[in-house]
């Protein structure tokens, strides 16, 4: 068997060629959006599964689903019992929402779900898990009316799906290092954080740096303010992350 | 500390050798399930010959946490020999500046997810400054599809020869899945993803340096 010649396999290995020249965010998203609707998958989203304390929207690294299908499966929590979100807990290759529809006896809510997706013109999609050696899960997902899934399109949209979600956490990643703006902490600021940081309470460090309570609170309250959050534990967080202070 | 020996050194170091053919077949033949010739849970193929160069990386007892084969393509190829038709591009599976990885294993004593990156990182960063050192163009490999991800995440710059094709009766099989060969170009930015790839992100280097610590301590305490 040659498949050589096969137009799957000259796309991909092009697309890949060309996404490898790629920096921009934005050309990024655009090359993988294109290369999908050849496929006829109209809608795509990739994301990384949240880890704890982490928010779904955080980890996604595209999406153009409509915005409305999107709230409403946020809403509903429909995550916790799409049949196809479920498959992951036995599956990390890739398969198709019609894989899920065949494969095992749907309940008539979980057929439910899957069927909602049409309403936005989405009648069967791919799920390809990627896990990362850091063991969190990301899912590349694109869905569309009436998607091309032979054998062949399903081996080339595995390729297309791992390297466009590497693709677009670099870039994600090179966008977000532009963009982190925060206003520096002043060295007396840095220098009660720190102390903050050990567990010290504002009296403690009030009495540890010979000033006033008073003094001590305003100077977290405006690091707080600075480092863009309300509780005490997130601004420590959140100053070792920027490099304010260090363990 | 990873150590490179010929083929040709094999009665020189027969004690690291047969440590070696010992490792890959508990892990290619028992473990895997893969149908490779063996003698003696000995593995070890046709292409073991004295053109081989084997990678290994050693722990302070001597025993083998990472290696990997590399053979010249010219003469000895498992993906000219057995899976031409990975190669999709139009490209020759064999050249004398291409050298091809078999028998790829990481299996640190600690397998924590740190200790398994910097392992990766460590074998890897010595197989690359040897292909630099060789001015090869290019390696390549055949690899378990499951695996391209990893690949991609250690260096963008890592190139798939063609699609995904079934091995072994395919994923519903076990000892089956699918394949596909990839090439990393040899260059100065491989070498550097390989080696930044080891270091966590964000974090200083001192972090990589975590996990020897905290081996030799948990090694003191047992003596």
């Amino acid at each position: 068997m040659s498949f050589e010649g096969d137009e799957y396999g000259k796309r991909t290995l092009d697309f890949v060629q060309r996404l490898q020249q790629l920096t921009n965010y934005d050309d990024v998203c655009r090359h993988i959006t294109t290369e999908l609707e050849w496929f006829g998958f109209t809608w795509v989203t990739s994301f990384s599964i949240p880890g704890p304390g982490c928010q779904l929207k955080d980890g996604i690294l595209l999406n153009n689903r409509p915005e409305e299908y999107v709230e409403r499966y946020a809403e509903k929590n429909y995550v916790i019992h799409d049949p196809v979100v479920k498959e992951l807990r036995r599956n990390m290759n890739p398969y198709s929402w019609g894989d899920v529809r065949e494969g095992r006896d749907l309940k008539k809510s979980e057929r439910a779900i899957i069927d909602e997706a049409r309403d936005f013109g989405a009648r069967d999609g791919l799920i390809i898990p990627i896990i990362k050696l850091s063991g969190s899960i990301s899912l590349f997902c694109p869905c569309g009316f009436e998607p091309n899934l032979s054998p062949r399109a399903r081996a080339a949209l595995e390729i297309i799906g791992i390297y466009s979600h590497h693709a677009l956490t670099r870039a994600v990643m090179q966008k977000q290092r532009e963009e982190v703006v925060h206003t520096p902490l002043t060295p007396r600021e840095r220098e009660i954080m720190q102390w903050v940081a050990s567990g010290k309470t504002d009296d403690e460090i009030a009495e540890i740096l010979s000033i006033g309570t008073t003094t001590v609170t305003s100077h977290v309250e405006n690091a707080k303010q600075k480092l863009d959050t309300f509780r005490r534990t997130y601004a420590v967080v959140q100053a070792i992350r920027l490099g304010e202070i260090s363990l | 500390m990873v150590i490179v020996l010929n083929g040709s050194e094999r009665r020189k170091h027969s004690d690291y050798f047969d440590q070696l053919f010992r490792l890959r077949h508990q892990i290619f033949v028992k473990q895997r399930g893969w149908p490779l010739p063996s003698v003696n849970s000995f593995e070890i193929d046709q292409y073991d010959t004295e053109d081989a160069v084997y990678f290994l990386d050693l722990d302070r007892d001597g025993a083998i946490q990472g290696t990997v084969r590399m053979t010249p393509t010219v003469k000895s190829s498992l993906l000219a020999d057995y899976f031409p038709h990975l190669v999709e591009n139009g490209q020759a599976p064999r050249s004398p500046h291409i050298y091809e990885a078999t028998r790829y294993i990481v299996l640190p004593s600690y397998k924590t997810r740190e200790a398994l990156r910097s392992a990766k990182a460590r074998l890897l960063t010595v197989l690359v400054e040897w292909c630099l050192s060789k001015r090869l163009s290019h390696l390549q490999a055949v690899i378990d599809s499951v695996a391209l991800s990893s690949f991609v995440e250690i260096t963008p710059r890592t190139t798939p020869l063609g699609l995904s094709h079934p091995y072994g009766g395919g994923r519903a099989t076990p000892g089956g899945g699918e394949c596909l060969a990839f090439r990393w170009p040899i260059s100065l930015e491989v070498l550097e993803d390989v080696r930044a790839y080891g270091v966590l992100e964000g974090q200083p280097p001192r972090f990589a340096d975590f996990d020897r610590v905290s081996r030799h301590a948990s090694a003191t305490q047992l003596h």
